[in-house]
């Protein structure tokens, strides 16, 4: 029986070598895609994605982060292609072979992103061998929170709940790096920070409930009290998980989805080796805590006999 | 065995019923506590402008209003119960723990959909005056209402059971509560505001909020009822 410690240690190395070959297979190996395998959402209040070199615009200002690209804008009836010089709220200045030319935010009715005039490769899509995995573990990582939880409500063992609680401090860290990662994401493809999107909203939520679950076990003074509510708290909040999960395949929604086949093999490799390495350095953290928490344990029990 | 779980259902309803009766202390604080929210709605809504159509935002108004309402009230209902030994003594009781939850959860929807029903002709008073809207549709808001609250109650009744055995009660449940509520939330505001808007197309949107609604019951109905034995006993 291998302690904790070791265990978290051969799971970090593990993990490590893995996510360090994915990294270097997404960056070398991979080819920045044109966003094939992307399926798009019809959307007509805001931007409809289809990857930055094929977009449809819907309002000027979403036009903004596209300067220097070569975009085509109905205004007024008309068409202008040229190269995007700025937009914001109130115009859109696109220089063509006629000189510059301006056309109001009023008058704009809509704008397609061409392609880039300089051939800047699409790098933000590089985050998804991060995003995408470190997602994907949160909501695995929540559903063992909650699978503890329940064997802790069936069985009222301890070790149940400490297990329960050390998992949603994973969930807590891999959500947190979700968000992260997805609002550098959403700036770089969207344009905006945020947007109170399908995906982005319940994901949220997701992370509001993470937060309340420590927010509750905090407030709580009886240690099985304790134990007891935040189980019960964290299989009500797990029902967030799969909606979160699968609402970007029920209900329009801008932020991509991955179709079956729809990844070139060494982006697939690459991915699904960032997804094992994740896991094992989800499960690296999981051990390290959990062996603290066991640790503690040792010591209050030795304080308590040196009490008596 | 069913009758004698209907009786103790009874007699623990008309305990709340009547104590509430007596004090009206819930109903007060709840019907006041939204009469004050209205007055900050108008606050925030002073510099609207006069193209502003307050239809628009009517539904989200209401139920935000509800929302902060029932937390209150909520909260309210179980600190009466733990300040005067009442839970302790029923736990002691020979009743089933389900049927603590569903006389804690019908106690709760009654006096919520009482403050509900006071809260929205002074809304309308308020803020929709001359304002048409669609009577036919707008008469279906009542199913919105007990269906939100419903959810609300069973829920709100589990989490407030928690939150008043916390050390900042009222933070917790607002914690606890507003992020599980928000599937529900979503669902009867756009039922609500498609019965306000109308038409046909309002008429599938406001089913569509309903189906979200009603599914949303189901599920956590089902959840609350089953953890809550676990929760009150602890």
């Amino acid at each position: 029986m291998k302690s904790h410690t070791t265990r978290a240690f051969i799971a970090l190395a593990i993990g490590g070598v893995l996510t360090l070959a994915a990294f270097l297979g997404a960056f070398f190996w991979a080819g920045v895609p044109d966003f094939g395998f992307v399926r798009t959402a019809e959307r007509t209040d805001s931007v409809r994605y289809q990857g930055p070199f094929d977009q449809e615009i819907d309002e000027a200002r979403y036009l903004a982060n596209f300067a220097g690209y070569d975009v085509e804008v109905v205004a007024g009836g008309e068409t202008v292609r040229g190269d995007l010089v700025e937009a914001d709220e109130t115009h859109v200045t696109i220089e063509t072979a006629d000189g510059e030319v301006t056309v109001s935010a009023a008058e704009f009715e809509t704008g397609r992103v061409r392609g880039s005039s300089y051939g800047r490769p699409d790098w933000g899509q590089k985050i998804f061998y991060f995003h995408v995995p470190v997602a994907e573990i949160s909501f695995i990582v929540f559903g063992f929170a909650a699978f503890y939880s329940i064997r802790f409500i069936m069985t009222r063992r301890r070790e149940y709940d400490i297990k329960a609680r050390v998992s949603m401090e994973v969930t807590l860290m891999f959500v947190t790096l979700t968000m992260a990662t997805g609002i550098l994401w959403t700036k770089a493809a969207w344009g905006v920070w945020w947007d109170w999107e399908p995906r982005l909203t319940t994901y949220f939520i997701m992370t509001l409930l993470v937060v309340a679950y420590f927010v509750l076990r905090n407030s709580v003074e009886d240690e099985e009290r304790r134990a007891m509510y935040a189980a019960v708290f964290s299989i009500l909040g797990f029902i967030d998980a799969p909606i979160s999960f699968f609402i970007t395949r029920l209900i329009p929604s801008n932020h991509p989805v991955i179709e079956r086949g729809g990844l070139e093999p060494p982006m697939l490799v690459s991915f699904i080796v960032a997804q094992i390495g994740m896991i094992a350095l989800g499960y690296a953290i999981y051990q390290l805590r959990m062996g603290e928490m066991l640790l503690q344990d040792r010591i209050e029990s030795a304080k308590t006999q040196l009490e008596r | 065995m069913a009758s004698s779980s209907m009786r103790q259902f009874r007699a623990m309803l008309r305990k709340d019923i009547v104590m509430e009766l007596r004090t009206k202390e819930m109903l007060m604080s709840m019907g006041l506590y939204s009469l004050l929210t209205m007055v900050v709605y108008f606050v925030a809504l002073s510099q609207a402008g006069a193209g502003f159509d307050p239809r628009d935002i009517a539904a989200g108004l209401l139920w935000l209003a509800f929302i902060f309402t029932s937390m209150l009230g909520l909260n309210r209902s179980l600190v009466h119960e733990k300040d005067q030994g009442c839970l302790e003594a029923l736990l002691l009781s020979p009743v089933d723990r389900p049927v603590i939850f569903f006389a804690k959860a019908i106690g709760n929807l009654i006096f919520l959909l009482v403050v509900e029903a006071l809260t929205i002709p002074v809304f309308a008073f308020l803020f929709l005056q001359g304002q048409s809207v669609d009577v036919s549709t707008v008469a279906l808001i009542p199913l919105v209402l007990v269906a939100g609250s419903v959810g609300i109650a069973g829920v709100g009744t589990l989490l407030a059971t928690m939150s008043v055995n916390t050390t900042g009660k009222d933070f917790v449940l607002a914690m606890l509560f507003i992020p599980l509520m928000y599937p529900l939330l979503l669902g009867a505001v756009t039922a609500t505001a498609a019965a306000i808007i109308g038409g046909p197309e309002g008429m599938s949107l406001f089913w569509t909020g309903m189906a979200w609604v009603v599914g949303y019951d189901v599920i956590m109905l089902l959840a609350s009822y089953g953890l809550y034995e676990f929760i009150v006993g602890a």
